[in-house]
């Protein structure tokens, strides 16, 4: 985990970049799902994510239409509706809407440091609840990034949103570097808040 | 090998489509035999559709697009044009199964490309108009302003998955109007079925090459 270094003048009264939801929304992206370096398979997430309940459903469907993985987590608790091979597996569900939520929810816990990493970019340290630590940092050409360490400062997670449109990235990547490494490749297909 | 029940459903979809063409020239089959010999006649099938998938966190349906050939004896692609790209190619006993990646149709080596071949089999099946003769499903008929089949699983591998399947057929036009896969209450596919044409020769690149 790098070093964050004191705030210079310039960047000492910037905000922290917030990638995250304001409020509730539903999103759907396609999917490419790649590991060692190969595209795996590709398919449709739709996710409905609410951050001030930081509650949230998905699934995943292929092309043709069948859901693969359906899940909702909400006060905490993670109710799996459907979980086809290999989405069955014992730790699938809850280290996906892991993911989810590191992508679409601000961390749970405070921001620890904000300063300028070693090449520059302006970032915010988060402390998570759970130990971790979450760096989200930005440039000049409205790129965001997350980087999701473990308390012992090894990288987990890397999350990359571009090409905002509006309220919303049309990408997002994130590369998992816990074992088995894999990434995904998600572009907006259509999202939309939703009003309860 | 393992065969995922999925893939068999997943190739339903397919299934369905290609089973109802063939019913599609003269006034509509009320029985079996009927179907079967209106099967017979069809060598060639092409159509575009338009899919809806239905699902309780949605708050609308998920539509995609896409087209479909079929060339007798087993030639076949069923390819999605948006928004998420995939083809699935069989010809000359071989399947392929690609999807879009980089700019590109990349193929599809995972093991659903192999139980595809499985789904074809009875793909071959059904267009000789013996749909009957899947033990997986029930078929019941009933016709009123339109014809409907209704396929009800007794697999019980697939409780949970598909409820039940219902198509629509006009009777006026004889032709197929819509799919649906019912997998609960709230969750189902519909599959909508345009431009339909029977019996046109296809090139046999649209079965082998992905562009």
């Amino acid at each position: 985990m790098p070093p964050v270094k004191t705030p210079s003048v310039l960047t000492e009264n910037l905000s922290c970049p917030h990638p995250f939801l304001r409020e509730k929304t539903s999103f759907v992206h396609a999917i490419e799902v790649h590991a060692a370096g190969k595209i795996r398979s590709a398919v449709i997430g739709v996710t409905v994510a609410d951050p001030l309940a930081r509650s949230l459903s998905c699934a995943i469907v292929t092309a043709e239409g069948m859901v693969l993985f359906e899940a909702e987590e909400m006060g905490g608790l993670l109710n799996v509706r459907r979980a086809m091979p290999p989405f069955d597996a014992e730790d699938f569900a809850g280290s996906m809407l892991a993911d989810i939520k590191l992508l679409f929810f601000a961390p749970e816990g405070t921001i620890h440091k904000r300063g300028v990493l070693p090449d520059g970019k302006f970032v915010c340290r988060w402390k998570e609840l759970e130990g971790d630590w979450v760096d989200v940092f930005g440039d000049c050409n409205e790129v965001i990034q997350i980087k999701r360490y473990s308390p012992c400062g090894s990288l987990k997670r890397h999350v990359i949103y571009d090409n905002l449109a509006g309220i919303y990235f049309q990408s997002i990547v994130l590369h998992a570097k816990e074992t088995p490494t894999y990434s995904l490749y998600m572009t907006l297909i259509e999202a939309q808040s939703v009003r309860n | 090998m393992r065969v995922f029940p999925l893939y068999r459903h997943i190739g339903v979809i397919s299934l369905l489509s290609l089973l109802v063409f063939p019913t599609g020239n003269a006034a509509f089959a009320d029985s079996l035999e009927k179907l079967k010999k209106d099967a017979a006649q069809i060598q060639s099938i092409q159509a575009s559709f338009i899919q809806s998938k239905h699902m309780k966190i949605l708050a609308k349906p998920l539509l995609s697009e896409g087209v479909f050939y079929y060339q007798a004896p087993d030639s076949f692609r069923w390819e999605y044009l948006k928004p998420l790209k995939s083809i699935v190619l069989n010809h000359k006993g071989r399947t392929k199964r690609y999807i879009y990646s980089g700019g590109k149709m990349v193929e599809d080596k995972s093991g659903g490309v192999q139980t595809m071949k499985i789904v074809l089999d009875e793909i071959t099946a059904w267009m000789k108009g013996r749909f009957d003769s899947n033990p997986s499903f029930q078929a019941t008929f009933q016709e009123g302003t339109d014809i409907q089949i209704t396929l009800t699983p007794v697999d019980k591998s697939m409780s949970g998955m598909i409820e039940k399947i219902v198509i629509s057929l006009a009777k006026k036009e004889a032709a197929v109007k819509t799919v649906k896969i019912i997998e609960s209450a709230s969750d189902y596919t519909q599959i909508d079925f345009k431009n339909v044409i029977t019996n046109r020769d296809i090139p046999e690149t649209v079965f082998v090459e992905v562009q």
